[in-house]
């Protein structure tokens, strides 16, 4: 593993590490204290502005202009949410930190509340994370024992409490607004933007949805400084990220890189390359809804958002998916449309009938009976499926499939030639 | 007011309106199915996308107007989109419009031939559902068909408020039902039948009945309240009248629909009023009598007039469901003549909703208001010494005649009261005669004739000027 400065990875996991004591002993809540006793929201706000931290849901927004647009004193109430549905496949990062650093979480989320101006956030947990539940729950329960949770923290005159929400499984509720439509206990639909959910969002008052790792930066950033965040990973994405592995890779997991780090490095060197000793197929670089690349595109890329951008891809929600030579795609592209094809919610009509509409036509071509033209229509629905939905999964359907037939036609090409696999319909 | 460019015309909009709007107020449509003026903006249809110059395709109804915004609602990328959408609208919709009751008034059939026209490129069998789910005693749903627009959901929570009506499941397996445990038994339930712009919402009482091409409306209005909202009133197209078959269905009301009326109903009306047939087409009593002994019309109207003249002491009872025209031909010719007291023709049935804050009123006479301006707000009662009675319209206790007096009635169907009377005259009823309701609001508004009164029926305001007339 390449030596460098980790923040959130920065202890040894053991039986005990998620507790508070051990949270403490690590200095934790120390930026909570530092924020509300000698900073004022907007000095909290520019330091997150001044660290250039950007989401790590997915869409990697500036986390301090998010910030910036809710005004602590205009006299509403305001509301945070953390996203800690993380329901994108390959991606797990998220569950890391609920599972052994809850506390960072709750300490990130009262310093983000304190600068927003909200007194009341919620954590919208994916309802199939149990270990993940257990350890928020009992964090909660310690920091509200411990003062630094609920009225007047610390002894300052802020109070903030937190609600642990459970979703029951759904995709598109880790999606920002369809998450605060399950909050407020209606069907997780997605909502239309404008307005923007910083100027409309929960019970339609301004609301900050952070994605939890994005939020577990913050006491770093507090603790050391925008400059000293800024010292790692590269000009436009600076910091740490974690990102999860998994796939055909020796060492899969959760690991702490700084951006910029290259990819082929990170697979071959902290991940100890691909399994078998097969040659390296395909990466998806940040989970399944970004494009996939090839081997050959990933020499020496580094992992940041501009680089990944630039390659055609995106890195996404840290979910790094590892496929080894050998691998059908069509079934691969197969298996990720019955994903998106099943967590679409139905509401907006491209989305509902286009996944459904390409899974079908993969279903088929995989089953062997694939026909002239499919290729080309599966294009077409996925033109259409991008940027005319609601919400991102549409599009990611549609760049799911795009990337695949576009890396990898002459496979779907073979199988609709012969009705069979040319790699033996094979996903191990 | 805000400047935008409409499709390179310039032009200027309300500050805080959507796009949507502007094109539509500006003469420029643009196709939408979930989009409604009096319902939340669900934005799930996406066909009504217009592209902005530098922005791309979005959707226009949730789209506000700013400064200067260069929208194009019918560029070659619009064009793509809309023919995509319809691809995918119509992808699981079954072609049925030979079957469907919608066909001939269906917005997807209508925009399929605008906007794609042409045949499917899906070569993959259709998502089936439910063909007639039940939802209620009124309506059925055809899953099929549906399209989830969410309008019918969206107008149970927002109109209505029953909140009956959601929707199960996700992606093309979706399907509109009822709550859980829950039937939608909305007092309003029926609008969701004109607000579905396909055919999946379908009304138990109209389905099969006719084509619509095969029909005509005529503007009414609903006299089951004092809200008096304003209809329409569906009926076979005078060039599809029956001469042989069952010519009694060139006189029957297909099917009750709402008439946009923004001051009285809006767009809406409550199940009451579609059931207008029910009321109107009970057994008419067309046939006048003296005592119950059939006469002529003309004998009837001298007798009503003789005894008019003999009487010494009269009381009228006038209906609260006759028109401001027959009240006033009432004020002309014989009120001067008579104790004149407004009656309710009909009041609040068991299990009937008696008022509401939506549009139900608790007077369920269409025109009270209309009556009361002309005759005053007296409750019904006799002046000792009463002889003659004269009763208007239904909804009388004839055990509160006077003893002796005598009893002109003028009704339209068939009653025990109607051969106990001394004279009965029959009248035509609300289709049968052009007129105006005020409602309780002081808003006046007219109603045509449907179908021809029959041939031994008078207007009642003809009747009055008959009976009032000097020898």
């Amino acid at each position: 593993m390449r030596a460098f400065e980790k923040r959130l990875q920065s202890f040894e996991v053991t039986e005990t590490s998620h507790t508070l004591a051990a949270y403490r002993s690590r200095g934790g809540y120390g930026a909570l204290a530092k924020a509300l006793r000698s900073m004022k929201p907007a000095d909290v706000t520019k330091e997150v502005y001044d660290s250039g931290i950007q989401g790590r849901g997915g869409a990697a927004f500036p986390m301090g202009r998010k910030w910036q647009v809710v005004k602590p004193d205009d006299g509403l109430e305001h509301f945070l949410c953390a996203n800690a549905d993380e329901g994108e496949p390959g991606t797990f990062k998220d569950r890391w930190i609920l599972e052994n650093a809850p506390h960072l979480l709750l300490e990130a989320m009262a310093i983000a509340c304190y600068a927003i101006g909200a007194h009341h956030c919620f954590i919208y947990m994916r309802g199939e994370f149990d270990l993940s539940r257990r350890r928020v729950e009992g964090a909660l329960e310690e920091a509200y024992g411990a003062g630094l949770l609920g009225e007047r923290i610390l002894g300052t005159p802020f109070s903030c409490h937190v609600v642990l929400v459970r979703g029951a499984g759904a995709y598109v509720c880790g999606e920002a607004s369809g998450l605060l439509s399950s909050v407020e206990g209606k069907k997780g639909y997605p909502r239309n933007r404008p307005p923007r959910l910083t100027v409309r969002g929960l019970f339609q008052k301004p609301t900050v949805i952070n994605n939890v790792e994005t939020l577990s930066n913050i006491p770093w950033i507090i603790d050391h400084g925008a400059a000293a965040y800024r010292a790692l990973g590269t000009p436009k994405s600076p910091g740490t990220r974690l990102v999860s592995i998994s796939g055909h890779v020796v060492r899969p997991g959760v690991y702490e890189i700084p951006f910029g780090t290259p990819l082929d490095e990170f697979i071959y060197e902290d991940c100890g390359g691909v399994t078998g000793g097969r040659a390296l197929k395909a990466v998806v670089p940040g989970g399944i809804s970004t494009k996939v690349l090839v081997a050959k595109e990933i020499a020496g890329l580094p992992m940041d958002h501009a680089s990944l951008d630039a390659a055609g891809s995106s890195l996404g929600s840290g979910g790094m998916i590892v496929i080894a030579e050998g691998t059908c795609m069509v079934r691969l592209l197969q298996v990720m449309l019955r994903f998106y094809h099943h967590e679409s919610c139905g509401q907006c009509t491209p989305c509902r009938e286009g996944t459904g509409w390409m899974h079908r036509i993969v279903d088929r071509i995989a089953a062997g009976r694939g026909a002239a033209g499919d290729i080309d229509r599966l294009i077409h629905v996925s033109h259409f499926n991008d940027g005319t939905t609601i919400c991102g999964l549409g599009d990611a359907a549609g760049y799911a499939t795009v990337g695949i037939l576009d890396k990898f036609r002459d496979e779907f090409e073979h199988f609709m030639a012969h009705g069979r696999s040319r790699c033996g319909g094979s996903l191990a | 007011m805000t400047r935008i460019f409409l499709n390179g015309r310039e032009i200027e909009v309300a500050a805080d309106t959507t796009v949507l709007r502007a094109a539509l107020d500006n003469g420029v449509y643009v196709p939408y199915f979930c989009w409604h003026p009096r319902l939340s903006v669900a934005g799930n249809c996406r066909i009504c996308m217009v592209e902005v110059e530098g922005k791309g395709l979005d959707i226009a109804c949730n789209m506000p107007v700013s400064e200067g915004m260069k929208v194009l609602t019918d560029s070659d990328e619009v064009r793509a989109a809309r023919k995509a959408m319809m691809q995918f609208l119509t992808l699981n919709h079954p072609v049925d419009c030979g079957i469907c009751d919608k066909a001939g008034e269906c917005t997807l059939q209508d925009y399929h031939f605008a906007y794609n026209g042409a045949p499917s490129i899906s070569a993959e069998p259709k998502v089936r559902a439910t063909k007639f789910h039940d939802l209620g005693d009124r309506i059925l749903i055809d899953n099929e068909r549906c399209i989830v627009c969410s309008r019918c959901v969206r107008f149970t929570h927002e109109v209505s408020r029953s909140k009956a009506l959601g929707i199960q499941g996700r992606g093309d397996t979706s399907l509109v039902r009822c709550e859980e445990g829950r039937r939608f038994d909305d007092p309003y339930s029926d609008n969701v039948i004109d607000l579905c712009p396909v055919g999946a919402l379908l009304s138990r009482s109209f389905l099969y009945k006719a084509r619509v091409w095969f029909l005509e409306a005529t503007p009414s209005v609903c006299p089951g309240c004092a809200r008096g909202c304003a209809i329409r009133i569906w009926h076979l197209r005078a060039d599809r009248r029956l001469q042989r078959l069952d010519p009694r269905r060139n006189l029957e009301i297909a099917r009750v629909t709402p008439l946009d009326d923004p001051a009285v109903n809006g767009p809406w009306i409550c199940n009451k009023g579609r059931d207008l047939a029910a009321i109107f087409e009970r057994p008419r009593a067309d046939q006048a009598m003296l005592r119950g002994r059939p006469v002529p019309l003309a004998e009837a109207i001298s007798e009503a007039r003789r005894l008019v003249d003999g009487a010494k002491r009269r009381t009228a009872l006038v209906s609260s469901w006759g028109s401001d025209g027959e009240l006033a031909a009432f004020r002309d010719h014989l009120a001067a003549r008579f104790d004149v007291r407004v009656k309710p023709d009909h009041v609040p049935q068991p299990g009937e909703i008696v008022e509401d804050d939506i549009l139900i009123r608790a007077d369920k006479n269409p025109n009270t208001r209309g009556a009361r301006a002309l005759f005053g707000e007296r409750p019904v009662a006799f002046e000792p010494g009463t002889d003659l009675v004269l009763v208007w319209g239904e909804g009388f206790d004839y055990s509160r005649v006077p003893a002796g007096a005598k009893v002109v009635l003028l009704g339209s169907y068939l009653a025990p009261e109607n051969g106990a009377a001394d004279v009965f005259l029959p009248i035509s009823v609300q289709t049968e005669r052009d007129g105006s309701y005020t409602n309780s609001d002081g808003i006046a508004r007219r109603f045509e004739a449907c179908f021809p009164p029959g041939e031994t029926i008078a207007h009642a305001a003809d009747l009055f000027a008959a009976i009032g007339g000097r020898p």
